[in-house]
């Protein structure tokens, strides 16, 4: 097995568990934010090095990590349009003080 | 076996976790953002040192704009911008630190007890990388590429019209009679 492979792989998980602890245990929207970029990283480090180590004559791998990354720019964007929004009405983006959505 | 790729790849990985875990530790929230660049940048370099030139630099330039765009907004939105109060900005920590372990750990017994079958040790050289990945675009995956356009495009919409500030009935029915 591919010492780099692995480690890129392990690079993955780790900024994957990091972006699952943030997206949980954050209260504000942007933060929250942060934390789902890092998940969207997690799997653009496992997409390049599963492109350049076991297909690289695929495209389709880079490909695939255009289309996270515009992923990631629409998050982006449509969040905070959003946290613009609910800062206009309520003048927070705390979620602690979201629970109304639930209703 | 120990190679110069693999080196930087560990160098460099340790570079993206560590700034990652300081997003979340840090009070300033400008700090936060600036590390949150140095963690996707040290990705960046790390597609550079898989020999993917063009996805490497492409990273690092989208990352340096749409952070500099994040530190801004959560300047704008943060109660404590600067980290001097020392707010704590946290709730259910058990919970989500148990959760971010779990899914590492069961990643990583992933990554090293599956066997990935041979691995290349070489890749196109940059130029054939772009062209190959320009006619992979323009071909075959030409319906996504352009379904990510659309997407794109109805994200800048949807952003625009949800943040816009939507006047007062009164205002409206004004416009109305003038025109």
């Amino acid at each position: 097995m591919s010492v780099e492979l692995v480690w890129a792989l392990i690079t993955g998980a780790a900024l994957f568990g990091v972006g699952i602890y943030g997206a949980l245990s954050q209260t504000n929207l942007v933060m929250i934010m942060m934390g789902v970029e890092l998940i969207l990283a997690g799997a653009l480090i496992n997409l390049v090095a599963f492109w350049r180590y076991l297909h690289p004559d695929a495209m389709s791998g880079q490909m695939f990590v255009l289309i996270v990354m515009t992923v990631m720019a629409l998050e982006m964007a449509v969040g905070f349009g959003v946290a613009i929004a609910r800062f206009r009405s309520k003048g927070s983006v705390e979620m602690e003080e979201a629970a109304e959505l639930k209703e | 076996m120990i190679t110069g790729q693999s080196i930087f790849i560990g160098f460099f990985g340790v570079a993206a976790v560590w700034f990652g875990i300081v997003v979340f530790r840090t009070f300033s929230m400008v700090r936060s953002a600036i590390a949150l660049l140095f963690s996707q940048t040290a990705l960046g370099a790390m597609f550079l040192t898989m020999q993917a030139e063009f996805l490497g630099v492409l990273q690092i330039m989208m990352m340096a704009t749409e952070m500099s765009i994040m530190a801004f907004f959560m300047v704008m939105f943060m109660m404590d911008p600067g980290g001097m109060g020392k707010m704590e900005m946290t709730h259910q920590k058990r919970l989500s630190l148990i959760v971010g372990l779990v899914s590492f750990v069961g990643a990583v017994a992933i990554a090293i007890f599956i066997d990935w079958g041979p691995v290349a040790t070489t890749v196109a050289d940059t130029a054939q990388q772009t062209k190959a990945l320009g006619l992979e675009l323009l071909g075959r995956s030409m319906l996504v590429f352009e379904m990510a356009g659309v997407t794109i495009l109805t994200a800048m919409i949807a952003a625009t019209s949800v943040a816009i500030q939507p006047l007062p009935l009164s205002a409206i029915k004004h416009k109305k009679d003038r025109v």
